[in-house]
């Protein structure tokens, strides 16, 4: 479905030496500093997947997205979607895809959502029938209809991420690409995208492909997860068997009925706070049960429990937080 | 106002350059006419560089037509008849002066007049647009370009130094807008051919916007979208 082969971008940035002389200079001569924003990313996501691109502020993330939805033209490498080369074919190969960016509309400003979808059904030329029935269908799920006659100036920003999703789906895109598509939104929001997306996957077998800050959007949508840092892959795989192998513990928590914890031979205490420690274990290596024991025998214990290793923890790992 | 200068030099003076009040009249009209249709097709292209630096061709790039024919058409400006008007006045006027045939012909040269001088104007918008691609900021061009080209296409092209004229026929073609194919219309110089004039002013706007799109998309390759 989508083969992206050795994707690199560099930006050139403009560089500014302060002051007047600077600002002179930069007239005459402008100089450029190269920033390498995605380096020799290659990967494949196939028809009906959805897949989480993650990693930090400036990680590439966005320039990545925008590289595999024809918008910048790589550097370097390139990106098939079903076998054509987005850069060479863009008018053909955009047919098949859709674009939600959330910090920033693709809506038309000055009109009534309803007029922006009217204007898509003639870019996309759909036939009335199949634009009548999307809407209806999208509109089931995301309850877009109470919202058609407003203008997009006045709508909020969950009202017009709705909208934004809405109007990338009306051509009925194979693949569809997300660009924080939560950022900003209120949980019942958040909720009803998910559940949005979710549901085009399941019915329509549309790919997904999102960017997200959100570890809950990774959790409930993600089967498989892209980590990049500093334009790099860091991972790219199954995310539980990517959570198994670089957080292989799980944490018990600990309550006593005073402060003084005793440490355990097999476990890191990570945290030691008033009555509560928490003792890191590898999986593999230990059970809960076994720890509790030996604990108990130094000390007496009030409660216990025992969180998992999540994707936060992959996280602080791969973004080397 | 430019033409109430003319209309002074003229009564001062009798003529411009051999050219006399009613051609001048219809060198004028002529030249506001396809100056109000480039403001109605073309005039986005002055804000090109804002397009640029802001990353608002995201959303052309992401659908099936090209960036260049949704840029222009889904920002036509209606408020551009406002100048087609008194161009039009300006135009029938000097028309009844020059005491010119108006039959089917005339109208087709005229039109296709007009519609070159479009494409001309245009194509000039848009390859000064386009070098906010490689620049990266946005210079307000409009307001000189539009100086400019006031300047050579409402008045003889003949009253400037030889060499300007040859760079405003070969280099910057504003000539064919107006000057070269009104003195043929008009029969003002015998050296221009009528018939084959209104053609060539076609197919310079052609050419025109040929090269102008072809350096549009060299730039839309450098294109850097916004961070966010
Ligand atoms: N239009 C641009 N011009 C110049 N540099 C850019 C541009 N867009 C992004 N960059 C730079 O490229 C790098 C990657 O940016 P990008 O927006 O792809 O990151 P991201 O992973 O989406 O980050 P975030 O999580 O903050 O959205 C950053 O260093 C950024 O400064
Ligand atoms: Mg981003």
């Amino acid at each position: 479905m989508i083969d992206v082969q050795d994707l690199s971008k560099d930006y050139m940035q403009k560089h500014k030496d302060p002051g007047l002389s600077g600002a002179l200079k930069g007239l005459v001569k402008p100089e450029y500093k190269v920033v390498h924003a995605v380096r020799d990313l290659s990967f494949h996501i196939g028809e009906g997947e959805i897949v989480g691109f993650i990693g930090p502020n400036g990680a590439g993330k966005s320039t990545t997205i925008k590289m595999m939805s024809g918008i910048l033209t790589p550097t370097k490498g390139r990106v098939l979607i079903d076998g054509r080369d987005i850069t060479k074919h863009r008018k053909e190969v955009v047919r098949n895809i859709g674009v939600v960016f959330g910090q920033r509309t693709q809506l038309n400003w000055d009109l009534r959502l309803g007029e922006s979808f009217e204007l898509l059904k003639h870019i996309y030329q759909i036939r009335q029938a199949d634009y009548d029935r999307t809407l209806d269908e999208l509109d089931r799920i995301l309850g877009i209809k109470e919202i058609i006659d407003k203008p997009v100036r006045q709508m909020s920003l969950g009202q017009r991420v709705k909208g934004d999703l809405v109007a990338s789906m009306l051509h009925s895109p194979k693949v569809l690409f997300l660009d924080e598509p939560t950022i900003g939104l209120d949980v019942s929001a958040k909720f009803a995208l998910r559940k949005f997306i979710k549901e085009i996957n399941r019915v329509r077998k549309t790919t997904v492909i999102l960017t997200t800050h959100d570890l809950g959007d990774i959790q409930e949508l993600c089967e498989r997860i892209i980590i990049i840092n500093h334009g790099v892959m860091m991972e790219d795989g199954n995310l539980s068997q990517i959570v198994d192998r670089i957080a292989p513990y799980k944490t018990l928590v600990v309550e006593y009925y005073d402060e003084a914890a005793p440490e355990h031979p097999r476990c890191e205490m990570i945290l030691h706070e008033g009555n509560v420690a928490k003792y890191r274990f590898l999986k593999n290596d230990l059970t809960a049960a076994e720890i509790i024991a030996d604990l108990s025998k130094v000390k007496t214990i009030k409660d216990v429990s025992i969180e998992e290793a999540g994707i936060d923890d992959i996280i602080k790992v791969a973004y080397g937080a | 106002m430019g033409f109430a200068i003319i209309k002074f030099v003229v009564e001062s003076f009798g003529e411009i350059n051999g050219w006399n009040y009613g051609q001048l009249a219809f060198l004028y009209g002529l030249s506001v006419i396809s100056h109000a249709l480039s403001m109605i097709f073309f005039v986005q292209g002055w804000f090109m560089g804002y397009y640029v630096i802001e990353g608002d061709f995201d959303r052309y790039l992401t659908r099936p037509l090209g960036v260049l024919y949704q840029f222009f058409f889904t920002n036509i400006n209606i408020f551009g008849v406002t100048d087609l008007i008194p161009g039009i006045l300006v135009f029938i006027y000097g028309c009844v002066k020059c005491e010119v045939t108006v039959n089917l012909l005339f109208i087709l040269q005229v039109v296709v007049i007009l519609v070159g001088a479009t494409l001309i104007r245009g194509g000039i918008y848009i390859l000064l647009g386009s070098t906010s691609f490689h620049t990266r900021s946005a210079v307000d061009f409009g307001q000189y370009t539009q100086e400019i080209m006031d300047k050579t296409t409402m008045y003889p092209l003949s009253m400037y130094p030889e060499s300007m004229q040859f760079i405003l026929t070969y280099l910057i073609p504003v000539g064919w807008i107006s000057f070269y194919p009104v003195s043929a219309l008009l029969g003002i110089d015998s050296a221009y051919n009528a018939m084959l004039v209104p053609l060539i002013t076609l197919g310079v706007g052609i050419l025109v916007m040929l090269v102008a799109g072809a350096y549009f998309s060299m730039g839309l390759r450098k294109y850097g979208s916004a961070g966010n």
